[in-house]
């Protein structure tokens, strides 16, 4: 336990070094709700947006270059499990994810009068596995991709075009009939969907089913198809 | 007292014998030497002697343990320094001993082991920004954190300028002097003569000579260890 809060601590430390994910994560959310003009019904969307951009954007290469560079290596050398190293990203990714939340919510809520959560308890829910969901699939990438500069490619090339297609930077209802077909099988989609949920206050039982299933099976095929070198 | 004790140790990578039948010991406290140029088994054998690697054959015993059975028990009291592993690039000096010595369950205060190794005035620099000297150093005082009663260290001066590498003696020198065993894996063979108490020399993933740097010399009627080194490799190149 002490191991894990220590690689935890120390993975969350570097990651509000990164100039990139503190400005993807942090600023870049805050400007499309200026540009937004503060559209209540767009916060849950950036939500799922931040935490994808950790999870998919960030996470592959950072898994990857840890590998690469024998990182991984050099710690099963030690008393401790590399896997408590994954571990420590997964949480340093969800804990960032959600710094970056609270503060566009209170942002959202102070500088533009939108409406706060009504369940605020389904929201948190929603968005921890929303946040989990997106770094299982990092860590597919990650599993799948082996070089650094590959999977970070790999990682902005799925989450891109998903943050779009899942409602999760734009609304689905401004997509074409076409591109929201597509957007129904991705599975950020529920992601949105179950945090829009929590911040309106209906319960819907069936994305955080999906969104659970999609972690099981994520983690699943990233456990089978990881090579520690 | 043996530290290490490697018997018949076999181990193939895609039909290449990486290591083919190494037989060696390493009394307590001593300084060994594992010599040999590139793909001659150093690497493979050093990975099993930490559980990192599963021997085809063979046995392994590192302090009376199977390495590849209770690799994280052995952990505790072996320490390593791995060829060409890395940290974070973003990683400081004292993060990095700080998060290495919460893996320990007793070990040495890390704040002590960054100045014992002259790391201190480095605690707030971040990995990717240290020289290779100061990497090398890291790594070593990160293999030491714990407390090792055996470290082994693979190619431990590879790459470092010659003041850095004579530093990096001392050091090793300086762990001898406290009682440590330590493992030496390199291709510097005046390396091995100032520090080892015994070498083998690795060749083809075989033993093709061990005792003191002076007996092998002796052993092949030649000058120097580097001499000895390739009457006994069969090539002069």
């Amino acid at each position: 336990m002490k191991a894990l809060t220590s690689l935890t601590a120390t993975e969350l430390r570097l990651l509000f070094r990164d100039p990139a994910s503190l400005f993807f994560m942090m600023a870049f959310p805050l400007m499309l709700l200026v540009l937004k003009r503060g559209e209540s019904g767009a916060v849950p969307g950036y939500i799922a947006m931040i935490a994808a951009i950790g999870g998919m954007g960030a996470l592959p290469g950072t898994v990857a270059s840890y590998r690469e560079r024998k990182v991984l290596k050099r710690l099963a050398a030690t008393p401790i499990s590399p896997v408590l190293l994954l571990a420590g990203q997964l949480v340093a990714q969800v804990v960032a994810a959600l710094a970056g939340a609270v503060v566009l919510v209170v942002a959202s809520i102070v500088v533009f009068d939108v409406e706060a959560p009504r369940n605020v308890l389904l929201l948190a829910a929603a968005f921890l596995l929303c946040s989990v969901m997106v770094c299982s699939l990092g860590f597919v990438i990650a599993a799948v991709v082996r070089n650094t500069r590959g999977a970070t490619l790999i990682g902005m090339l799925v989450m891109f075009p998903m943050i779009f297609l899942a409602g999760a930077a734009v609304p689905r209802k401004a997509l074409p009939d076409s591109l929201r077909q597509i957007g129904d099988f991705l599975p950020l989609t529920p992601g949105v969907q179950a945090l829009s949920d929590g911040w309106s206050g209906t319960a819907a039982v069936f994305p955080i089913v999906i969104l659970t299933g999609i972690i099981v099976a994520g983690t699943a095929i990233a456990a089978a198809l990881f090579r520690w070198e | 007292m043996e530290a290490i004790e490697v018997r018949d140790l076999r181990k193939t990578y895609g039909g290449t014998h990486a290591v083919d039948g190494v037989t060696f010991t390493v009394r307590t406290g001593e300084t060994f030497g594992l010599v040999g140029h590139n793909g001659a088994g150093k690497t493979t054998t050093v990975e099993c002697l930490i559980g990192l690697t599963r021997p085809d054959e063979g046995t392994v015993r590192v302090l009376g343990e199977d390495p590849a059975r209770r690799r994280r028990a052995l952990a505790q009291r072996v320490g390593a320094q791995l060829q060409e592993s890395s940290l974070p690039e973003r990683i400081k000096v004292a993060e990095a001993l700080r998060m290495f010595g919460s893996f320990y369950q007793s070990g040495n205060d890390w704040r002590q082991v960054m100045e014992r190794w002259g790391l201190g005035p480095l605690a707030r620099k971040a990995f990717g920004d240290l020289s290779g000297g100061q990497k090398q150093r890291l790594m070593l005082a990160l293999a030491l954190v714990g407390d090792p009663e055996v470290v082994v260290l693979d190619e431990l001066t590879t790459g470092l300028d010659p003041i850095a590498r004579r530093e990096t003696w001392q050091l090793i020198k300086d762990l001898k002097t406290a009682g440590t065993t330590v493992v030496l894996v390199s291709h510097y063979f005046d390396e091995t003569e100032a520090l080892c108490d015994r070498i083998a020399v690795l060749a083809r993933g075989r033993v093709r000579a061990m005792g003191s740097p002076s007996e092998i010399i002796a052993g092949t009627g030649t000058a120097s260890l580097e001499e000895a080194y390739f009457a006994l490799e069969g090539t002069d190149r």
